[in-house]
């Protein structure tokens, strides 16, 4: 191993943490804040990959413009789920028990969906910067991966912002902490939950068209993403904005790094034995709610 | 009136009511059962099995039913196989090996089929061959590599089987082809860690008999991610590897190709297993897809195809659009093989055909293969590279279809 592979790894392990975060930031907000557990969430970001690779075929549009049309079209489509499907959900005893037995089926049927649409093979998305690098110092910098990286700090900064400085984002936290207070001070519940789920679909759908520059993607590819997904919201701390960042940067840093010093096949036993022992010792993740 | 609102009276009437309502069910389901499963009718052959026709495996499944379908109606245009018509049983396993096995089995014992289909992928062939060999019932597939045919099973056969242990084989004797001067000192290897990557690791040996050092032989876990591939991409890199070898699947190969355009590594060739064989490394990968090498067992460029049947290119031409793809090939071989052993023992007899498939050899559509107690022919893999878009056979020399494009461009001039 070089200096220069070690320098390497740890760039790729940065910027890729950064889209894992992304796409983990509105599965641990609607966990963390609204109880939901949308096991669908992933779904939906494979979702916004054929909808960007869809209008790269047929008008030609370059993914990151793509993401400027997703992202509200897909806060907007959340908010039609809320409104027709997940608001029922939010009525359960156990919303969390509830909701991930409901969007488990929803997974399934978005699935099927896009493989009809679609179909099952693979999909490979270009950007204009497909393989173009910055050098620096003899380390390559990818544009794509720079571009998703800079996209996915927006989507964390947004929902950070909406979260903490907001009147609805201190709304969503105070409605799931005291329901019947926050109904005192007349916050709707059904409204403010709304608002913030279609703000993680939104995070979702954009994190997804990222994730599709740097790799192909098909409609079973959410199995494997909702294993990131969970590492990454349960190491950070469910429903913690700096703790999905901090997460997402961990484990991409983790498959970066660990590797060059170990057989890479050992690195997922690494990885769980790494998240065991981190709820052993804090139980809560790195960051609380 | 009242006696219709009487509790106990509509108690009566709805038992009545639901007593016919299973009496009629239980016997349109009866009538259904029988009329579905009825033994192949005197007079014709039943050849039945499943394939992936829905599911992430679907879209290759499909392939291979075109090919068995094709093959079909040519024998039946022909008068049938052994002047009998031919009827295929197809159903859909949803890409899952347990269902496929299931499948099978109500093939053989409800369906009661004279001859078995082969099945898609490796992992449900694998599951298949031991129902096969339970019934003793001659099964004909790409089987699951050499683990497969390594458990003592006679009944089954790869005729041509899709083998790891072979895949870099034809690319090995193109190195070894080369000049001393121009052939690599160095290559990189990475590979899946599951049997199939294992088994295409193997066919990586005799890089060492040509005195090409291995500088860099790492297995990672699956599902990857990127940041792996690339910090295994990196060290190659460093490591100045001459050659670059993904054992990998297609998610992983495009990921692999990505990370060495990233990183600027100039290997002077790239050879890719598993992951290039579907059509979506050419239509989905583009340009980027291009120089790369690989293996296969059955091209529909070999004279065997393009030569002597030049009707199967015609029809696919003319049906799909394109030549025909390597799974229509593929399904269409094995019922071929199956087919020829039929007609040499003259008869359904499965210990017949088992016999006459182990002491004949058989010219069909990858050539001429003479099978060993394995089930296997000898150990044979052609050298492809894909080129301007299109998979073009490199080795051996004469079945050559274009020149091998050795050393790769760079990638700025892709």
């Amino acid at each position: 191993m070089t200096l220069t592979s070690l320098v390497q790894s740890f760039v790729y392990g940065l910027l890729t943490g950064g889209l894992y975060a992304s796409l983990g930031i509105g599965f641990s907000l609607t966990w963390g804040s609204a109880k939901l557990l949308n096991i669908a969430h992933p779904t939906f970001s494979i979702l916004a990959c054929y909808i960007a690779y869809w209008l790269q075929i047929m008008i030609g549009m370059d993914p990151f413009n793509a993401i400027l049309l997703i992202t509200p079209l897909f806060f907007l489509l959340g908010i039609i789920l809320y409104v027709s499907l997940i608001r029922l959900v939010c009525r359960a005893k156990d919303v969390t028990f509830t909701s991930m037995i409901f969007t488990v089926g929803l997974a399934v049927f978005l699935e099927n969906l896009i493989s009809f649409m679609w179909s099952p093979s693979p999909k490979v998305m270009v950007s204009q910067y497909t393989g173009a690098s910055f050098i620096i110092a003899n380390i390559h910098i990818p544009i794509n991966l720079l571009l998703s990286f800079f996209i996915s700090l927006a989507l964390i900064a947004t929902t950070y912002f909406f979260i903490y400085k907001t009147f609805l984002g201190k709304a969503v936290r105070a409605t799931w902490q005291n329901p019947d207070a926050a109904a005192l001070y007349g916050i709707n519940k059904n409204f403010v939950t709304m608002i913030m789920f279609g703000l993680a679909i939104a995070t979702g759908g954009a994190a997804g068209v990222c994730f599709a520059l740097i790799s192909s993607f098909y409609p079973a590819l959410h199995n494997t993403w909702i294993i990131y997904l969970f590492i990454v919201v349960i190491m950070g701390g469910v429903g913690s904005v700096y703790g999905t960042l901090a997460g997402g940067m961990l484990l991409g840093l983790f498959n970066s790094i660990v590797g060059l010093f170990i057989p890479n096949s050992w690195l997922p036993f690494i990885v769980y034995v790494a998240l065991i022992i981190l709820l052993w010792v804090r139980p809560e993740g790195l960051f609380k709610a | 009136m009242y006696k219709l609102l009487d509790q106990k009276a509509i108690t009566k009437i709805q038992a009545i009511i639901i007593a016919v309502v299973i009496i009629i069910a239980a016997i349109c389901g009866g009538l259904a059962y029988y009329f579905m499963t009825l033994p192949p009718a005197k007079g014709e052959i039943v050849i039945g099995g499943s394939l992936p026709l829905t599911g992430i495996y679907s879209d290759t499944g499909k392939w291979i039913e075109k090919g068995y379908r094709y093959w079909a109606d040519e024998i039946n245009a022909k008068g049938g196989l052994l002047g009998k018509p031919v009827r295929l049983i197809i159903y859909d396993d949803e890409s899952d090996v347990s269902k496929a096995t299931s499948y099978l089995e109500k093939a053989i014992t409800v369906d009661k089929v004279d001859l078995l289909l082969g099945g898609y992928p490796g992992t449900a062939c694998v599951a298949q061959m031991a129902v096969a060999e339970k019934y003793h019932m001659v099964y004909v597939s790409m089987g699951g590599h050499m683990a497969s045919f390594s458990q003592g099973y006679k009944y089954s056969f790869g005729a041509p089987p899709l083998m790891g242990e072979w895949w870099a084989t034809g690319f090995v004797q193109f190195l070894g082809s080369l000049p001393s001067g121009v052939r690599p000192k160095s290559a990189a290897i990475i590979t899946m860690d599951n049997v199939i990557g294992r088994a295409c690791r193997t066919s990586m040996e005799p890089l060492k008999d040509l005195g090409i050092s291995i500088v860099l032989d790492e297995r990672y876990a699956l599902p990857v991610t990127y940041e792996t591939i690339v910090s295994l991409v990196s060290r190659a890199k460093a490591a100045n590897a001459e050659l670059f070898f993904a054992n990998g699947f297609f998610d992983d190969g495009v990921m692999t190709i990505r990370a060495c355009m990233e990183l600027g590594y100039e290997p002077k060739a790239i050879f890719q297993s598993v992951g290039c064989i579907i059509p979506e490394w050419v239509t989905q990968l583009g340009k980027y897809g291009n120089y790369v090498f690989s293996g296969t067992p059955l091209h529909w460029k070999l004279p065997y195809v393009k030569d002597e049947r030049p009707d199967l290119i015609e029809y696919c031409q003319k049906t799909y659009g394109g030549p025909p793809p390597q799974y229509f090939l593929f399904g269409y071989c094995w019922m071929q093989v199956l087919q020829k052993a039929v007609e040499g023992v003259g008869r359904i007899d499965q210990d017949a055909i088992k016999d006459w498939l182990r002491t004949h050899t058989v010219h069909c559509l990858a050539g001429d293969l003479t099978f060993d107690e394995k089930g296997l022919p000898q150990p044979y893999s052609y050298c492809t590279q894909i080129i301007n878009g299109t998979v073009e056979l490199i080795w051996p020399l004469n079945v050559r279809t274009a020149e091998p494009i050795y050393p790769r461009p760079n990638w700025s001039n892709y």
